[in-house]
């Protein structure tokens, strides 16, 4: 088992090394580290908030920005937005070059609170009113789906960590339990687990939905969304820890632990499951993808987070018409973001398994 | 026609009767007669049917596919909406307007070639409709003030129909389906009703007078029907209608998969959305189809507040909040709320321009009774705010959102049923208008069940949008206006009406059903339209309009707004060329 070159260093040194040298988990990596940076600075990186809508221009496509006037090199600007109906209803939009609007940094717009609570008007990027830049076009209502995306994407990107955040802490716990103990408890346990292993779980998703009171607001229904979504996800895994557990406990360290009288409830907690980890770490990472589209399922057919809050999901339930997404084709990025997300996540995951899991790295190295 | 909501299916199956009939109106053609039979028509529905029983049905999916099979005795006109004799050739009336005589044509034969009679007729209403055993919405609309109709039949081709008081609607009321005695009857004395013709039933068992029968059903994939041998209608030149010889109707799952359908040549029509409207209009020439815009649908999507002044039983505690009952009663409140609705940009952005502001209750569609010049609110969020700053809503504590005068703030909810997107991008617009206003609206969708539990049942809710199908016959909007009614949503089945002018619409229908002169009907639903539109008990939005894509493949086609592209469907023939 024990590999010479490595015996200086610690377990975790050799798994940041192997991990390293996965150079697509890397990037990955660095995928996600900008969008959840994107996520958090959503107000600051977006030219509008939220809601910012200019009915106007529903479905105006993005913006070009010139950095060319009349040939010249000029500092980036955009030119107003004319629109006009032809014959058959259709939207022609077409720009207004006799106005100008250069692109600005650090303007000022609508307010938000940068982090939650620091009140300012600044936005990285803009124009000024009353120009209008769509950079990756705009939704029915004219608000920036650039801007929605990136406000979105704190709902889309958190809920899978808060989520596999409660819904691992069951696991482990039932597991853990579960497996310790064994016996009736074990039974009992197990056979609640597979319960909600059993009922396929989109169904499961919808029927815990509509348990949901009907007067909640939209921060309440964000909350009760991430607790449903964990509440499908435990099973899986307490059934896996379980069955580790089940061999840990026979270990010497258990038995000693036990021999100096320390509380069950310790025993699990301090020895038992840091032997799950590296396992329970790559698990995590594969089942938060599950999180991310769960929300979206739910907010594609409207049950979801509600307008005009944005999650990539509920932004995507526009596109679910194909004479749209003919039109608008714009529509469909939030899809593509969450492709991104789901794939990094994955290929992270994957990696962190090999980097974790000693045994299938020797038998990866044959 | 398109929202199936099982709310309003009640109102749509009253509607849907005169509809259902075919008018008798045929065009000179000049040429040969032997030229027009033959060929098929595809048409594209979104779901199965539930059932082929008419009498029971109550969804849209049902009377759709039913529409070429049964008849009634009046029918109206497609062009005029008034009501012709169908099924019936002649009619008296007695002087007191109580007792009605039809005679009934003696030439019509059910498709299975049996004779139509009088004991139809009265089978229809006194075993079917009347039957207390059987689930009828149609019951409702022939019971006046709690009596029923009394039908009897005076020889094999005369019926008489005796009425409690006068009811102005009742000739357009007689476009009710007619059923076959001799399939039902045993069915009805065995108490097997309720179980026939349902989805299950052989086609040849269901029989009707209209000009199509139905003969094949494959379950999630087509039904198809065939021309009536026996059906009574023949043109002006003599020739026996219908001309053509099969429908079938493909079950497909969604909309989207209609408009590919129909793109794709495979089906002959298709009801056109708004945002179709761009796709489809510059395909005409290409691929040979027209598009036909009919004018505004006969629909109605609308913004309420509850007004229920009542108090839970069980728990002592009233319906709505003291504080928001206060708002919801105010008119001034509800008429800001009216000014602060986009209802131009409602069209640019829902209907993609292809709608109508609705102002009145009795919509443009139905010409006659519509009242054009009622109280109108236009957008103005400045108006808006001066009227609320003027009954005292202002920012008192300057959080950015109003407070009435007692300090309340003014927060409430919105809801609307899931799954409609057109109605939820309508409710976002609002909501996003009155944030504006400075009032907290907290928007949620609902299950469509869930909504209407609340507006019937649990009372408990604040703001709702929804929407209701009409039709020309005003009085069968009498369950929302009426202040017992049950879908008068906004503070149902009260006792005594709350207010005075609820009292005077209550009155107004009265008098309007009892009143046969058409003109003086006018006066009494004007002074309703009137009220309603000053003290806003449903602040209206917008209307669709009624278009239609249609292969150019029809000979005799005249669609109408009210009777569609396919009302006059037996004189349709198919040009030689797509036999």
């Amino acid at each position: 088992m024990t590999n010479k070159p490595y015996e200086s260093m610690s377990e975790f040194q050799m798994a940041l090394r192997t991990f390293s040298r996965n150079r697509v988990a890397l990037f990955c990596v660095l995928v996600l580290f900008l969008l959840y940076m994107g996520a958090i600075f959503a107000d600051f990186l977006s030219p509008y908030r939220y809601d910012n809508e200019d009915r106007r221009y529903s479905y105006c496509p993005p913006t070009q920005i010139h950095f060319f006037d009349d040939g010249a090199p000029s500092w980036p600007f955009v030119y107003g937005i004319d629109l006009e109906y032809n014959e058959y209803h259709k939207r022609i939009y077409t720009e207004d070059r006799s106005k100008k609007y250069p692109v600005k940094l650090l303007m000022k717009g609508d307010e938000y609170r940068l982090l939650g609570f620091i009140p300012i008007k600044t936005h990285l990027w803009g124009v000024e009113a009353p120009g209008r830049v769509y950079l990756i076009g705009a939704d029915s209502r004219g608000r920036d789906l650039w801007s929605r995306i990136l406000y979105g994407s704190r709902v889309s990107l958190s809920i899978g960590l808060i989520g596999v955040f409660i819904s691992f802490t069951i696991g482990l716990l039932v597991g853990g339990i579960s497996g310790y103990y064994g016996g009736r408890v074990d039974n009992i346990l197990m056979r609640i687990a597979e319960m909600v292993m059993m009922v396929p779980g989109f169904y499961l998703l919808l029927a815990l939905r509509a348990a949901v009171p009907p007067d909640f607001n939209s921060v309440q229904v964000y909350f009760a969304i991430i607790i449903i979504l964990s509440f499908i996800g435990w099973a899986g895994l307490a059934r896996i820890i379980r069955g580790m557990c089940l061999s840990l406990r026979e270990r010497e360290f258990v038995m000693a632990a036990k021999s100096i009288g320390l509380s069950d409830f310790k025993i699990i907690v301090r020895h038992i499951l840091p032997h799950t980890l590296s396992y329970s770490i790559f698990a995590v990472m594969l089942s938060i993808p599950g999180y991310i589209l769960g929300e979206s399922a739910l907010s594609l057919i409207g049950l979801g987070i509600q307008d005009p809050f944005a999650s990539w999901g509920n932004m995507l339930s526009d596109a679910m018409s194909i004479v749209k997404i003919k039109f608008y084709p714009w529509i469909l990025v939030p899809g593509f973001f969450i492709f991104i997300t789901v794939i990094s996540f994955n290929v992270v995951g994957d990696a962190l398994r090999d980097a974790l899991d000693p045994m299938l790295k020797s038998e990866g190295q044959g | 026609m398109s929202y199936t909501d099982r709310f309003l299916r009640y109102i749509q199956t009253v509607l849907l009767i005169a509809l259902m009939t075919l008018t008798f109106q045929s065009q000179v053609s000049a040429e040969p007669p032997s030229s027009k039979y033959g060929g098929q028509l595809v048409f594209a529905i979104v779901s199965d049917p539930k059932s082929f029983n008419q009498i029971m049905a109550k969804e849209a999916s049902t009377t759709a596919v039913t529409g070429f099979l049964f008849e009634g005795l009046t029918t109206t006109n497609a062009h005029t909406t008034q009501v012709e004799p169908h099924l019936a050739e002649s009619w008296e009336v007695s002087e007191d307007g109580l007792q009605w005589t039809f005679h009934l044509r003696r030439d019509v034969r059910w498709n299975d070639g049996q004779p139509f009679t009088a004991d139809d007729v009265v089978f229809t209403f006194n075993d079917l409709i009347f039957n207390e055993n059987i689930p009828s919405s149609a019951r409702d609309i022939y019971t006046i003030d709690g009596q029923q109709f009394l039908v009897e039949k005076v020889d094999k081709f005369t019926v008489r129909f005796t009425l409690p008081i006068r009811f102005a609607p009742f000739l357009r009321g007689m476009g009710q389906a007619i059923f076959p005695r001799h399939k039902l009857k045993q069915l009805v004395d065995d108490g097997k009703f309720n179980f026939s013709w349902g989805i299950d039933a052989d086609p040849r068992e269901i029989v009707g007078t209209g000009p199509f029968k139905l003969v094949r059903y494959d379950p999630g994939q087509r039904l198809l029907y065939e021309k009536n041998e026996h059906y009574w209608k023949v043109s002006d030149d003599g020739e026996r209608l219908p001309y053509i010889d099969k429908i079938v109707y493909l079950i497909v799952g969604n909309e989207d998969v209609q408009l590919l359908k129909f793109m794709e040549g495979s089906t002959d029509s298709y009801s056109v959305r708004g945002l179709d409207y761009p796709l489809l209009k510059p395909l005409e020439k290409e691929r040979n189809f027209t598009v036909y815009d009919l004018g505004p649908d006969t629909g109605s999507q609308f913004l309420f507040f509850n007004q229920n002044t009542g108090t839970n039983p069980e728990t002592g505690q009233s319906y709505v909040p003291a504080h928001k009952l206060r708002w919801f009663t105010d008119l001034s409140f509800r008429r800001a709320v009216a000014h602060s609705i986009d209802k131009q940009r409602i069209i640019e952005i829902v209907k993609n321009r292809l709608g109508y502001p609705q102002w009145s209750p009795i919509g443009p569609a139905s010409a006659f009774f519509h009242k054009p010049d009622v109280t109108k609110y236009e957008y103005n969020l400045e108006t808006a705010r001066r009227i609320l700053a003027e009954a005292g809503y202002t920012d008192r504590n300057g959080d950015g959102y109003l407070e009435d005068s007692q300090g309340q703030k003014i927060e409430f909810n919105l809801a609307t049923n899931a799954g409609n997107i057109q109605r939820t991008d309508i409710a976002s617009i609002i909501r996003h208008d009155l944030e504006k206003l400075g009032m907290k609206v907290n928007f949620q969708t609902l299950e469509f069940n869930t909504l209407v539990t609340n507006i019937n049942s649990t009372f408990q809710w604040d703001a709702i949008i929804l929407g209701l199908t009409g039709g020309i016959e005003p009085h069968f909007g009498k369950n929302v206006w009426n202040s017992a009614g049950q879908l008068h949503m906004w503070y149902p089945r009260q006792e005594q009406p709350a207010t005075e002018w609820e009292a005077r619409i209550d009155e107004l229908f009265n008098m309007g059903v009892q009143e046969l002169n058409e003109e003086q009907r006018k006066v009494y639903y004007d002074e309703f339209q009137q009220i309603v539109s000053d003290q806003l008990p449903l602040i209206y939005t917008v209307l669709g309009a009624n278009v239609s894509a249609v292969r150019n493949k029809f000979g005799n086609l005249d669609p109408t707004n009210y009777g569609g592209v396919f009302h006059n469907i037996e004189e349709l023939y198919i040009l030689e060329e797509y036999r």
